[in-house]
């Protein structure tokens, strides 16, 4: 597949119809999407419609069955050859990810999760880890949390820790499996703006998220997906506001009925 | 005045020490021996070979549903008989460590499983080979798991080998007997040697228990991880201070 480790992995996202299938069970059916370097895309729509198996594709914790994914001018996948050990290092280093429920280490303290992350991964020096541990979790505000272990800590400094580790390998893209939906409205709060400061230093991310005002807030582009398609592509207002599809339609009065619902009253 | 001790402590204390020291070497050589045969058979387990999974596995319930009294003469007289004539501590750290061998393997293979898939899936994602993943996430948390199991099986052995009398190894039984039947205070004598037993084993289970205290308070064992939380300390303190100014 001709890709160099050192390779260029900044600029667009490019999938093409991508397919994924779990034994006979499709779950992604001919994706076509191209995420321009430095965007937002919000990635929507019900549990179980494919917004995380899309995710785990583009780093390869999923070995898409068919299509093309290339980030910058690397091609990952192309359904016929496949990634050397390295080179699918060396992807993941450019490629972070936040999980839902954050996998931490437990056994480390917060910032060396952050440590680890680069002198394991990148080989960097001790001390220089430790430096940039250290301003990476200011920048998510947890300086005074750098010794604390994750059972120590609320969801939502679980989540920044992870937010902080993930930065540390240094990633031109960064993909979050609903970054909050295990988190209280404050957790949220202080994850989704963290994650609102990097959309403003040109990190390009693709998010799974059922927050609606992240979505309209943050996202340059909408996705809906769902039965592991794309069914509707556009602005955060078109899709939420006016989508065109029936399905699209639905699916966000239902989130809202939740969000004015009486759960929350 | 009446007094409970009739024999001659002084005179049989070299004796004794012989036996503490046959005792211990025993138990540090055997336990060694057993914690390497575990760690192999508990990898084995998880083999994508199944010939290798089922010998590991036909291994441990063999040894765990057989007395280790019938292994320790089978390996002595039995191989004996067949013409594998082994010394008394070949024979006795052997049986030792095979027997042990197969309870470890048990415990290492529950902590190996106890780290979740989540945490592997976790650390791929940050760009770990499969190597670094076990070496940097996996083992690090799977040995706090096994350690209260592996020090109650230390203790174990270190008692159990008191069997090797049967094999008339030297150690700390062995001796007990001899003055016993020396002196004809058996009461006396094995109360004695019990309470050695007891000095050397309580202290184990007390240090292992501090350990796993330690570890649950989040206190780093290792002098690299001390030396990286003292910097981390330090680093934020001089950030403080700063701010304060």
């Amino acid at each position: 597949m001709n890709v160099a480790c050192g390779a260029d992995y900044a600029g667009a996202v490019t999938i093409r119809r991508l397919c994924k299938s779990f034994g006979t069970t499709p779950v992604l059916r001919g994706i076509d999407l191209t995420v321009g370097a430095g965007s937002i895309v919000c990635l929507m729509g019900k549990s179980g419609g494919g917004k995380s198996t899309l995710l785990r594709c583009l780093n390869l914790l999923e070995q898409p069955s068919e299509g093309s994914i290339a980030i910058g001018a690397q091609t990952i996948f192309d359904g016929v050859s496949r990634l050397s050990v390295r080179e699918v290092v060396a992807l993941r280093q450019h490629v972070g990810m936040i999980f839902q429920s954050f996998h931490l280490f437990p056994h480390l303290t917060a910032a060396e999760n952050v440590i680890l992350a680069q002198t394991v991964a990148k080989r960097v020096a001790r001390g220089a880890a430790l430096e940039r541990a250290l301003r990476l979790l200011v920048t998510v505000g947890l300086s005074h949390r750098a010794t604390a272990y994750p059972r120590q800590m609320s969801g939502g400094e679980q989540q920044r820790t992870a937010i902080a580790r993930a930065l540390a390998t240094g990633p031109t893209v960064l993909l979050c499996d609903e970054p909050t939906s295990a988190l209280d409205p404050e957790s949220t709060r202080d994850v989704l703006n963290v994650l609102r400061a990097l959309a403003h230093q040109g990190m390009t991310m693709l998010v799974a998220t059922h927050e609606l005002s992240f979505a309209r807030e943050v996202a340059d582009r909408i996705i809906f997906i769902d039965g592991g398609q794309i069914v509707e592509d556009g602005r955060p207002d078109q899709v939420i506001d006016h989508p065109e599809q029936p399905r699209t339609r639905e699916f966000f009065e239902h989130v809202r009925r939740r969000i004015d619902g009486p759960l929350l009253k | 005045m009446y007094n409970p001790f009739h024999v001659d402590w002084p005179h049989y204390l070299p004796d004794i020490a012989t036996g503490i020291r046959w005792t211990i070497e025993f138990t540090v050589v055997s336990f060694v021996l057993a914690a390497v045969w575990g760690l192999i058979l508990a990898l084995a387990r998880g083999s994508r070979l199944p010939p290798v999974r089922w010998f590991s596995y036909g291994y441990t319930e063999l040894f765990k549903n057989v007395p280790i009294i019938t292994e320790i003469f089978i390996i002595y007289y039995g191989l004996g008989q067949v013409g594998l004539t082994l010394g008394t501590f070949s024979a006795g750290v052997l049986s030792l460590a095979l027997f042990y061998g197969a309870y470890l393997a048990e415990i290492y293979r529950g902590a190996l499983l106890s780290v979740p898939e989540t945490q592997k899936e976790a650390s791929a994602a940050l760009g770990f080979t499969s190597f670094q993943i076990t070496r940097h996430v996996v083992l690090p948390q799977a040995v706090r798991v096994a350690l209260p199991g592996t020090a109650t099986m230390l203790v174990d052995l270190l008692k159990t080998t008191s069997l090797l009398i049967t094999i008339a190894a030297s150690e700390l039984m062995n001796q007990a007997q001899t003055i016993a039947s020396e002196t004809f205070r058996p009461m006396e004598v094995y109360i004695v040697i019990g309470a050695i037993y007891f000095v050397m084993c309580f202290p184990l289970s007390r240090l292992t228990l501090l350990i796993e205290h330690k570890l649950a308070a989040g206190v780093a064992l290792s002098p690299m991880r001390r030396r990286t939380l003292r910097a981390i300390r330090r680093h934020n303190a001089v950030v403080d201070a700063a701010g304060a100014r």
